[in-house]
Order: C-alpha cells, then sequence, then structure tokens
C-alpha cells in the first residue's frame, strides 16, 4: 500500500571551488547551481527569478563566465571554479569597483536582481574593458530589473569602467 | 538607500532566506480545469510517502472544524483550497508539506484527483450574457476590512460588485453638446512579475502564530490569519523583511493561510515559495473594457462623460469590488466636466484573481481617457496640447467625485513635458525609410486611498541614534529612506544616525497599507510628528543640562547649543546620559478623512491628488509594425521631493512597466489555460527597451505638501506612447498592448481604406486622418 521513498538518484559527491574556497557539495543529477550553493553554503546572494534562465538574477561566474545558476546542473561545476557576490568583496571587506559604483549611482531598488547585474557587470569589464556604453546596454539586457533602475545600472558600470581604465593608467 | 552595502553585496535578507529549525517545504497542487466540480481527491498515498508531514484538501480544512475555510480582504470568497469547484487553471487544490521539496514534489504527483469540467466564463461578454454559468452560485459574504469599500452585490450574476457615479445632469450634459465621441477601449491582464515571488515562512509557537512573509500590508494579513485561524490579532505576529518588489501584487493574502494550515497540521514550521510559473497565476492586474461617451462644447470644453467599465476580477474578488470605486471614478479624468455618469463593474470570470496593480485602476482609466482625447483632438482637427490645456483642471475645479480640487499643477506638468519633447502639434511624422516617427502626450490625476491611517514609534538612545518604528513595508521604493531623511530632519541629525525598523507586527505599530503612493507622506507625517514629541523633552532636559532658557536652544547636526555658543554644544546622547534619561519616546500619527457616496460617487475620493504627464517619442517601422520608444519624457507633481534619486527611480521603474505594457505585456489565455505564465514567453522591459529619458519633479515651494510618486508616472506612458504611434503611422489603436502584429493589422487595414474608393462617410468616434499629415 506504501509507496517506497521517492527514487530521486543517487547523491554524487562534488568539488567545487566556490569564492576561492575548496568546498564538498553533495547534490543529485536533477538539482540546480542555485540549490547547492544556497541550500548547502548559504550563498543567498544567488537568487532564482525565474527558473529558465531569462532573468539573471541568480548569474554567478563558472570559470569566469557569466551563467545562469538556475540552469546549471549542480553536477556539472564539480571541478570548477565558481564565483558569487559573497567573493567579490576582498578579505578585508573592500568592495568590488563594480560593487562601489552602484553605490554611488544608486543603481538599485529593490536590489533582488543586484547580484545578477553586479556579476555580469564585472565579467564584461573583465573581458572587455573598454566596452562602449551601447556594448553595456546590449550585455545587460540579458539581466532584469523590474523596479527598473536601469540608465542608473547603466551609469554605474559606465563609471566602473572608467574608475578601472584610470587605475590601470596610473599604475 | 540606507542599506546600500547591504544590498549590493547581496547580504540583505529576503524571506526566501529564512531558515528555521525543523522546516518542512510545501508545495501546492493546482487545478487544470478552469471550473470545474471536485467528485474526488485521494491523497493517501500522498500522505504516506516517506518524508511527508501534511497533506491537506479544502474538504479536510473544513473537516477539522478549528479553521475558517474562506478568506479575502473585501468578499471571503477564496478558499484556502479549493471547496466543492475550482474556479480557474492554476487554482490551489491540495497542499503538501514534505521534508524538502524534491519529496513535496513527488508526493504531489500520488495524488489522484477527479475533477467534472464545468461550462467556463473566459471572457466579459460570457460572463454578463443572460443565463451565464456562474462563477459563484452563493453570494459572498464580506467582511468588515475597509472603510472605504462601497458594496453593491448582486445575485444570481457573475456581478461581484458595482460602482456609481453621478455628477451633473448628463442627459443634458450631451443635449449640450456638438461633438460627441464614443470608443471602447480595452487593457489587457498583465502580470506584476516582482523579481522575488511570493514566499511565506509560517511557525506556530506558544498558542501563537508567526508568520514571515512578502506583503505589502502586515495588519490585513495579521487580521485575516486571525479571523481564518480563530486566534486573537495580538496572537498573530507578522514580520515582514524587506521584499523584492511589490507592485501591488503583494498587497492581499493568497498562499499565507495554506502554509498556515499546513504548519498547524504538521506541527513544525513551513515554507511556502512560489515558482515564477505559480506567481503568473496567483495575483494580475484587471483586464478593463471601457465604454466612453464624450460630449464637447463648439469651444473643445468638455461638457459630458458616461462611461461604462467592466473589470474582469477573475475567479475571487481579491481587492477588486474596491479596486473598481478608483478605476471608475478615474475615467472623469484630469478635467472639469460638469455632468458626468460612471458604472463600474467588477465581474467574476473563470481567470486568476484580479487584484491590485500600480496604478490601481487608473492606468486602465487614462488608456481610456487620454486615448480619446487624441481621437477627439484629431476629428476636430486641434492641436491635443491645445485640447488638453482647455480642459485640464485648475484650482477651484471641480473632479468627477464633485470635490474643488486645489493644489493643482496638471498644466504646468504637461506644458513640461511638452517643451522638453519638443512638441509640435502641426508636426508632421518624420519619414526615413519605411520609418516613421512622431510624438504624442498624456496627462492624468490619481487619488490616494481616503480616509487611511498610520502610526509611528520613535526611540532616541543615549548614543544619540534614533530608531524609527513603523510597519512600513521597505520593497525598493526607498520608503525607509524617505522616513530616515524626515525623521532626521525633525530632530536636525545626521541620517546615518536614524535607524528604520522593518515590521514586527509584534513590536511595530498600526499601518493601514503600504501602497497607493502613500507611505512618504501618510507614514512619514506619523513620524514626524513621533520625532517632534521626542524633541520637546531633549529641548526640556538639554535646558537643564545647559542652565540655558528652552527658547535659546538650537538643534543642529545631532547636538543641542545655546544659541550664538555652537562651541558649548551637548550631543543628543550626552544630553540623555547626562540626565539619566534612558531614552526617549514619541508616537505619531496619520489619520485622513473622506468617502464617497454609495449612490452617488459624490464626496472626497483622496485626501489630496496625484498629478502626471507624460511625452513620447516613437519610431514605428510600417513595413513590421514594430515601435520603438525613443525618448520620454515624464512630469509628476512631487509637492516636495524628500529623496531625489529615489524619485528619479520610480519614475524611471513606472517608465518600465509603461513600456512593457504599452507594447508587449498580456497574459494570454487559451480556455482559462494561461500560455504565455513564464519569463520566456512574457516579456518585461530590458535595458534595451528603455528610451532616453527626461525626468521632472514638480515641487511646490508654498505649500511644501508631499505627494507620493510611487505609481503616478505609470498611467500616462501607455497613452503617450499610442498617440505617438497614431501620429507616426496615421493608425489608432484602441486595444493594448501595440504588438507589432496590432500595429501591422492597423497600417494594412489602413492602406486597404485608402484604396477603397467607396470609404464609408467618416464619422466622428472613427479613427481620423492625423492632423498635418500626408
Amino acid at each position: 500500500m506504501t509507496d517506497p521513498a521517492p527514487d530521486l538518484g543517487p547523491v554524487l559527491e562534488l568539488s567545487v571551488r566556490v569564492n576561492g574556497r575548496p568546498e564538498r557539495l553533495r547534490a543529485r543529477a536533477h538539482h540546480t547551481l542555485v540549490e547547492v550553493l544556497r541550500d548547502q553554503l548559504q550563498l543567498t546572494s544567488v537568487r532564482e527569478g525565474c527558473g529558465v534562465g531569462m532573468c539573471g538574477a541568480c548569474t554567478v561566474l563558472l570559470d569566469g563566465l557569466p551563467v545562469s545558476g538556475c540552469l546549471v546542473l549542480a553536477p556539472l561545476a564539480d571541478g570548477r571554479e565558481v564565483v558569487t557576490v559573497e567573493g567579490l568583496s576582498g578579505a578585508d571587506g573592500a568592495l568590488d569597483p563594480v560593487q562601489e559604483a552602484f553605490i554611488e549611482a544608486t543603481a538599485f531598488q529593490c536590489s533582488f536582481c543586484t547580484p545578477g547585474f553586479v556579476l555580469a557587470a564585472r565579467a564584461l569589464l573583465d573581458e572587455a574593458p573598454d566596452v562602449s556604453d551601447e556594448a553595456i546596454v546590449e550585455h545587460l539586457s540579458g539581466n532584469l530589473c523590474r523596479c527598473g533602475s536601469y540608465s542608473r545600472i547603466r551609469a554605474a558600470v559606465g563609471a566602473a569602467r572608467d574608475g578601472l581604465a584610470a587605475e590601470a593608467v596610473a599604475t | 538607500m540606507l542599506d546600500a552595502r547591504e544590498r549590493v553585496t547581496g547580504r540583505v535578507p529576503f524571506t526566501i532566506d529564512l531558515v528555521l529549525p525543523g522546516m518542512l517545504h510545501a508545495k501546492l497542487l493546482r487545478s487544470t480545469s478552469a471550473h470545474g466540480r471536485i467528485v474526488r481527491i485521494d491523497t493517501r498515498r500522498a500522505a504516506a510517502l516517506p518524508g511527508v508531514r501534511a497533506v491537506l484538501t479544502g474538504s479536510d480544512i473544513v473537516a477539522r472544524g478549528d479553521i475558517q475555510p474562506r478568506f479575502g480582504p473585501v468578499l471571503r470568497d477564496q478558499p484556502i483550497l479549493a471547496l466543492g469547484k475550482v474556479r480557474y487553471v492554476g487554482e490551489p487544490l491540495a497542499a503538501v508539506a514534505a521534508v524538502d521539496e524534491d519529496t513535496a514534489l513527488a508526493a504531489l504527483d500520488l495524488i489522484e484527483v477527479e475533477v467534472e469540467d464545468l461550462p467556463a466564463v473566459l471572457d466579459l461578454d460570457a460572463a454578463l450574457a443572460e443565463g451565464a454559468p456562474l462563477v459563484h452560485e452563493e453570494p459572498p459574504h464580506p467582511g468588515p476590512t475597509f472603510a472605504d469599500v462601497i458594496l453593491h452585490t448582486g445575485s444570481g450574476t457573475n456581478l461581484c460588485n458595482q460602482f456609481r457615479l453621478r455628477k451633473g445632469d448628463v442627459e443634458r450634459g450631451f443635449a449640450d453638446a456638438v461633438h460627441v465621441f464614443e470608443d471602447v477601449f480595452t487593457s489587457p491582464a498583465v502580470q506584476h512579475v516582482p523579481m522575488e515571488t511570493h514566499a511565506c515562512v509560517a511557525e506556530w509557537r506558544e498558542g501563537g502564530l508567526t508568520v514571515h512573509a512578502t506583503t505589502q500590508i502586515p495588519y490585513l494579513l495579521r487580521s485575516q490569519l486571525a479571523e481564518v485561524f480563530r486566534l486573537p490579532a495580538s496572537r498573530v505576529r507578522v514580520i515582514v523583511p524587506t521584499l523584492g518588489g511589490g507592485y501591488g501584487a503583494k498587497c492581499y493574502p493568497c498562499i499565507e493561510p495554506a502554509a498556515v494550515a499546513l504548519a498547524r497540521v504538521a506541527g513544525r514550521p513551513v515554507r511556502l515559495v512560489l515558482t515564477r510559473e505559480e506567481e503568473f497565476v496567483t495575483v494580475t492586474k484587471h483586464a478593463v473594457r471601457i465604454r466612453m461617451r464624450t460630449g464637447l462644447r463648439a469651444d473643445g470644453t468638455i461638457c459630458a462623460r458616461q462611461v461604462t467599465a467592466h473589470f474582469d476580477t477573475g475567479a475571487y474578488a481579491d481587492i477588486g469590488p474596491r479596486l473598481i470605486k478608483n478605476g471608475g471614478y478615474g475615467t472623469g479624468g484630469p478635467t472639469d466636466i460638469p455632468n458626468v455618469w460612471i458604472d463600474s463593474y467588477a465581474v467574476y470570470t473563470n481567470h486568476p484573481p484580479a487584484g491590485a496593480f500600480r496604478g490601481y485602476g487608473i492606468s486602465q482609466a487614462a488608456w481610456a481617457y487620454e486615448t480619446q482625447m487624441d481621437i477627439m483632438a484629431d476629428a476636430l482637427g486641434v492641436d491635443p496640447y491645445q485640447l488638453r490645456m482647455r480642459n485640464l483642471l485648475s484650482d477651484g475645479g471641480t473632479f468627477a467625485t464633485g470635490e474643488r480640487l486645489e493644489d493643482c499643477h496638471f498644466q504646468e506638468l504637461l506644458t513640461r513635458v511638452a517643451d522638453r519633447i519638443g512638441w509640435d502639434g502641426a508636426a508632421a511624422p518624420v519619414r526615413s525609410g519605411s520609418r516613421a516617427r512622431a510624438k504624442g502626450l498624456a496627462c492624468i490625476i490619481k487619488g490616494t486611498v481616503t480616509p487611511s491611517t498610520s502610526t509611528a514609534a520613535a526611540r532616541l538612545d543615549d548614543d544619540g541614534s534614533l530608531a524609527v518604528v513603523t510597519s512600513a513595508v521597505e520593497m525598493g521604493q526607498g520608503a525607509h529612506t524617505a522616513l530616515a531623511i524626515l525623521a532626521a530632519e525633525a530632530l536636525a541629525m545626521p541620517v546615518d544616525r536614524v535607524r528604520v525598523s522593518h515590521v514586527d507586527t509584534d513590536v511595530t505599530p498600526y499601518d493601514q497599507q503600504t501602497s497607493s503612493s502613500r507611505t512618504t507622506q501618510a507614514m512619514g507625517h506619523a513620524v514626524t510628528e513621533a520625532v517632534v514629541e521626542i524633541r520637546e523633552q531633549l529641548l526640556d532636559r538639554a535646558a537643564d543640562a545647559l542652565e540655558a532658557a528652552r527658547d535659546d536652544l538650537v538643534l543642529a547636526d545631532g547636538s543641542v547649543h545655546v544659541r550664538g555658543v555652537p562651541s558649548k554644544g551637548l550631543g543628543y546622547g550626552q544630553v540623555l546620559r547626562s540626565s539619566r534619561t534612558g531614552s526617549l519616546l514619541g508616537s505619531g500619527r496619520f489619520q485622513s478623512a473622506g468617502g464617497l457616496d454609495p449612490e452617488t460617487g459624490q464626496g472626497i475620493g483622496a485626501v489630496h491628488w496625484h498629478q502626471a504627464a507624460g511625452a513620447a517619442e516613437v519610431e514605428v517601422d510600417l513595413e513590421t509594425g514594430k515601435v520603438d520608444v525613443l525618448r520620454y519624457e515624464a512630469a509628476v507633481y512631487t509637492g516636495r521631493t524628500v529623496n531625489p534619486a529615489q524619485v528619479d527611480l520610480q519614475a524611471e521603474g513606472n517608465v518600465a512597466f509603461g513600456v512593457g505594457q504599452a507594447l508587449f505585456e498580456e497574459l494570454i489565455y487559451d480556455g482559462g489555460q494561461l500560455q504565455n505564465g513564464n519569463l520566456g514567453d512574457y516579456l518585461i522591459a530590458s535595458m534595451a527597451d528603455m528610451p532616453e529619458l527626461g525626468l521632472t519633479a514638480l515641487e511646490d515651494p508654498a505649500r511644501r505638501e508631499i505627494h507620493g510618486i510611487g505609481e503616478t508616472g505609470l498611467p500616462p506612458v501607455m497613452p503617450a506612447i499610442a498617440n505617438a504611434v497614431a501620429r507616426a503611422a496615421g493608425i489608432r489603436i484602441r486595444d493594448l498592448p501595440l504588438t507589432p502584429e496590432r500595429v501591422l493589422a492597423a497600417i494594412r487595414a489602413r492602406a486597404a481604406d485608402e484604396r477603397d474608393d467607396a470609404a464609408p462617410a467618416p464619422v466622428p468616434s472613427a479613427p481620423a486622418e492625423p492632423v498635418g499629415q500626408t
């Protein structure tokens, strides 16, 4: 009469480098990166907004590239490196220049989407330090902000780009 | 914003982040039938599944006998879980709590459901037809929640509620009219899409209930849960951290009673978080059809308006019975019309419930009156800017509700956006290949909930910091920052020494609602009053400490000194410490009065009126029908701007909402089944969709009365864009959104008309040739 416990498949042991530290994670084949980062490492900046890779709220850097954490099955991160917004701040608590620029420009309202935007912008500036304003809009149009703080986000990313460029010249 | 650092580091806590010891995870089984009789639900296999701790159906809840099975802010018509019937696709039928989400989902698969389909009413016409199937056979039971609700509920039909407004003599008004226009306008259901979906963690403890919830109206959730679970309200504790957006979606109870019922049965905390797909069928913006007849005198002034508005409120009333009042009187527009007759109806259908949505009925009303304004101007060969200026309310004019308005800035707002966009009423569209470019205008009036009440407490501690304690919900609109700024001003101290509480109804005092663009004004007033109480006590103690007359004391930057002797100041904390005061406490209240006559809709609709105008410049691709909004100028009356950055952000947010609703947002149903309930198929504005923006916050330095701006800028956006599209493409569309398909069809229909030599004589309401265009 009683059904057996649901067969959810085997639990896999994963080794993932998260925010610079080696971590052991456990996941079934269907678990997403969002689920394991939130549930096992309490990285609550990684937030699911749509579950289908359309909103960018759960953006994390996987081996340096921005991905939607809701679309990456956790076992696929085995042996790889993940960075969340928690990992952007320095050990001394210093913020990333992109985060500083977001504060300076007040580039958020409810901020549910902000970590995703910050990481997407960070990856963009890593790849293209001299990215144009138009290209910023194009790249960041994969992240959604329902509060609509877009012009300030665009300005913040532009300011971060300019600040990093000035720093690069100075050093 | 106060907690900017926490927000950019992802550390600001949301409801979804909460983890309690022993917490279970809930999932809901939802109806696949739009309207059906529940024949059988068998949950035995699900309940026996290892890891499952509770399974509930509507009849399980009734059988317990200790839970009132229905809730709703106005009418108690919504079952916690479907009872007897299902009324929309997506209605919760059964709920499971299990040790993890995987197990809860597996349990849902084991629930056997048999539902016998009934004929469904899937649009307004079907719902209003004679002999239509009834969504509710019995008239729902009203509750006493709101002071301003007017109820004319029917029985034996699908009419949920009616609002009537009668001003002057509308027949005589039309008899005086030289031109009469009649049009039907529709706007579809859309969804709020807060990036954070509804979430709730419920926990029974020591005979009481604690609920962590994503709600904009904590005290209403508290009273509803107290009623449903038969507790004194004081035994229900509602805790609300910051919200990941609200926009009206999170005003009224929806999932919370089910989570609380599961927690009660399981004896453990229960967490329920909706998926994006579930969010889409939980609450929506009302789809509306408005028939508007407007009469003008020879000089172009409006002398009569008659409106019939039908709001599709879905299967459960939610706040629909109250919203039709605002959406109803709102069709009067920012115009002094002597003769007005408005009938507005909330209609039950077999769609998901419609409720509060940023704009609260005014977006739908403004879509009608601001589109018709351009239709009339075009037909009369008048500049739409001039026709508006001739009709816009000015001080001393009367609104549809009969109230005399002061503090009117409509003409100034409209002129501001017209100037900034470079308005020229005689300008022909600018053609470039297949593209045509033109501009459009709109101007709106919006009330704020009246009467309403907010209370606040404040506490000055002996470290010189001030705590502001309220039940105002922070949801990204910057309410807490605005309250901190006002509190700091009232006590002459740095804003970074002010903390603003999140909501915990065990501690934070009553607030009616965080909605209706009211918090900065209403709660701001209460907070200021509370802080002024503290200031008076502080001055007494400082006078003793400084051995000076009270009137000689000056408060500045967190210190008090004797006038002319700033060097001998005492910090506020020093004053409290030296006088062994401990904390200083203050309390404050905002309470407004007003209301409308239930038969005539005359009276005081709002304690003051929100005002906005917008101007859009668009480019229409005449070959594809695609519309690009190139530029948008928004102007909003703030009275007094408290936080300029936040005013900008809210204004831009309104434009983002408006661009989506003008061009692509629409919930598409087929047989009651939502076809695009996910963010792959339902698009919202991205950065790439945003126009170049100009924002004007208009203040009145003499009056200095704060006007909320959370929603005010939204209603003009859709008609301003559509009016620009009409001028660019020579087409007139009365149905939102302006999808490429719809625009292209209108362009082709116009071309076909032009080819047809035997075209019928134009009637006044038909789309006219835009003035000055070839």
